[in-house]
């Protein structure tokens, strides 16, 4: 089984709630300047009032083929095989920020230690049936974890269903 | 059953493996290695020499037995091959012993330059490179009272090692015959910029500066100049491991052909069929100048394994190539370098709050860029400009434009790198 982590851009509002909910799961320290692993932004489609704005939330995508666990010199990363999460260990993290650079996505932090860190996709939690912390905190339902093989194969009715009412109203 | 020979076994020799034993459980795969270490990443040496690392820490994939056992490999240990016989599918070892193969891979990885005008009656001199270099820069820093330090090579391994010292308090002086830190990855006024920073904590450096020798506890300088240190560091560069395949003839009586690597195609294989090379032995497609060039950065070694191994198993693997590219962490800085900074272009500057963004643009198209300060955004630049060479796609999507807003990155500069449509 493998997860994946959705963020419907029409319901977020960008309350941040996702992203505090990531700080107190991680226990993260943000008066000594760290940040969570989930990241929240506005993006403005330019300056006009009429523009539009959209809300972002991100972190780790947990890719498939994730590119920093290649890139990782010590062999800190790896894939999770009963989540698909891109998990770690940093006892051999060098803080070299090879991670960084491989990563599409800006996910990997490093603590005070000079240490990667970065979203584990809430591993622990998951393992135990419950969600991760951000998809639970989400008010509107904007963030959820979906399990991949579901999501493909409801993206693939989709375009059947599709195709079919495309010939039928020709 | 098919039987498989992997010469050398660092990255790439690791992951073709990994590949051949996936896609063929049955095959006999024999790795020759010339030590007993599992594979080693060169790129740790100066964090074992300066006791951030342990021993075990090195060996990014584990131990030997854990790793012959989960493969179930045949290993010829502190076995040095000494020529591939193509013609009979036979590697020969440096006893003489032959041994048969159907495919090969050569990933014999490079070596540290070595000058011989340099290194003659000299002095001691330590390299950076292999786990055994790493372990001598170690033992010496350990028993001797090191008080002063000279590293010969303004490159990413010598300011690696020139850190060593610097934290241990060790005055260091760093030299090159370039006129600037990181020669071949940054451009002269972000080296400038640097070099004033290091300037600051300490480092003495000295560019232009051809050495001409190395005598005990003496750098000697074409000039006429003497630097004397009690430990001398010569990271000058490394040259790819090429010697096995040089000379060797196929069937037809072509030979391997090699440049600076052992030149191969997307599959990895060489123009000898059967003959792959992958990391940093070998040229793979450097996707800027769509000439071959070696590329050597330990994710290309790994995905260029990755590649040769499925080839040798019988399935059909590319590996389409990469860009330079280089993140440099030292002394609590980064220098991050994308792209050929030899390719032609307009140069325009960009300051971010703590950070320095500089790009070379040939029109709307961005050649190479420097980032100095900032690691965060190191990833999406770097997937944004391979992303446009392998699938001519020169947008960045809008999660990455929010990221890098959010990181700093002046409206402008993003505009000018992927907003090519709005």
């Amino acid at each position: 089984m493998s997860y994946m982590f959705i963020l419907d851009k029409r319901k977020c509002v960008g309350c941040s709630a996702c992203a505090v909910a990531c700080m107190d799961q991680n226990d993260i320290d943000v008066t000594a300047g760290d940040r969570p692993f989930r990241q929240c932004f506005t993006l403005e489609s330019g300056p006009n009032p009429e523009d539009k704005m959209t809300f972002m939330s991100l972190a780790c995508m947990h890719c498939e083929d994730a590119p920093c666990i290649q890139a990782c010199p010590s062999g800190c990363l790896k894939k999770d095989p009963e989540t698909g999460f891109t998990i770690y260990d940093n006892t051999n993290c060098i803080g070299c920020h090879s991670c960084a650079m491989a990563c599409p996505f800006a996910a990997p932090s490093y603590n005070k230690e000079g240490k990667m860190e970065k979203c584990d996709g809430c591993l622990t939690r998951v393992r135990h049936g419950l969600e991760p912390a951000c998809v639970r905190i989400c008010p509107f339902g904007a963030l959820q974890l979906v399990e991949k093989e579901e999501y493909e194969n409801n993206l693939r009715k989709k375009a059947a269903e599709l195709i079919v009412y495309s010939s039928l109203k020709n | 059953m098919k039987s498989y020979a992997i010469i050398g076994f660092g990255c790439a020799g690791y992951h073709a493996a990994k590949a051949i034993r996936k896609n063929d459980p049955d095959g006999k795969i024999v790795v020759y290695s010339d030590t007993s270490d599992p594979p080693f990443n060169p790129m740790l040496s100066t964090y074992y020499a300066s006791d951030m690392l342990s021993l075990e820490g090195t060996f990014p994939f584990g131990s030997m037995d854990e790793i012959v056992k989960d493969l179930q490999l045949e290993l010829r240990s502190e076995t040095k091959a000494a020529h591939v016989d193509a013609a009979r599918r036979e590697i020969e070892l440096a006893d003489g012993k032959r041994e048969p193969f159907d495919s090969i891979l050569v990933a014999t990885g490079a070596s540290a330059i070595v000058p011989a005008s340099l290194t003659e009656n000299a002095g001691r001199y330590f390299l950076m490179r292999t786990l055994e270099d790493a372990q001598n820069l170690r033992n010496y820093i350990e028993k001797e009272n090191v008080k002063t330090a000279v590293v010969i090579g303004a490159s990413m391994a010598g300011i690696k090692t020139a850190e060593i010292f610097y934290r241990k308090g060790i005055p260091t002086t760093l030299i090159d015959g370039a006129s600037g830190l990181f020669p071949l990855a940054a451009y002269p006024d972000v080296a400038e910029m640097i070099q004033e920073k290091l300037n600051d904590l300490g480092i003495k450096q000295i560019y232009d500066a051809q050495v001409a020798a190395i005598r005990p506890n003496t750098v000697e300088l074409s000039d006429g100049r003497t630097l004397e240190a009690d430990c001398i560091c010569l990271c000058i560069g490394v040259h790819a491991n090429i010697q096995l395949v040089a000379n060797t003839k196929a069937v037809e009586g072509t030979e391997v052909k090699i440049g600076k690597g052992i030149i191969v195609d997307e599959q990895m294989q060489t123009n000898v069929p059967g003959i792959f090379a992958a990391g940093d032995c070998c040229e793979g497609k450097n996707l800027q100048t769509g000439e071959t060039s070696v590329i050597g950065l330990w994710a290309n070694a790994s995905a260029q394994g990755e590649c040769a191994g499925k080839n040798m198993a019988g399935k059909t693997a590319f590996y389409y190539g990469n860009i330079l590219h280089n993140i440099t962490h030292f002394m609590d800085m980064d220098f991050i370098s994308l792209g050929d900074i030899t390719l032609p272009g307009e140069h325009r500057c960009f300051a971010g709050k703590d950070f320095f963004v500089e790009v070379c643009m040939d029109a709307d198209q961005l050649n190479s860029m420097n980032i100095f300060g900032q690691y965060r955004i190191s990833g999406i630049l770097k997937s944004h400009l391979t992303k446009r060479l392998l699938h001519g796609d020169d947008n960045l999507t809008p999660a990455q434009k929010g990221m890098l807003l959010a990181e700093g990155l002046p409206a402008e500069l993003i505009n000018l790198l992927g907003d090519k449509k709005s």
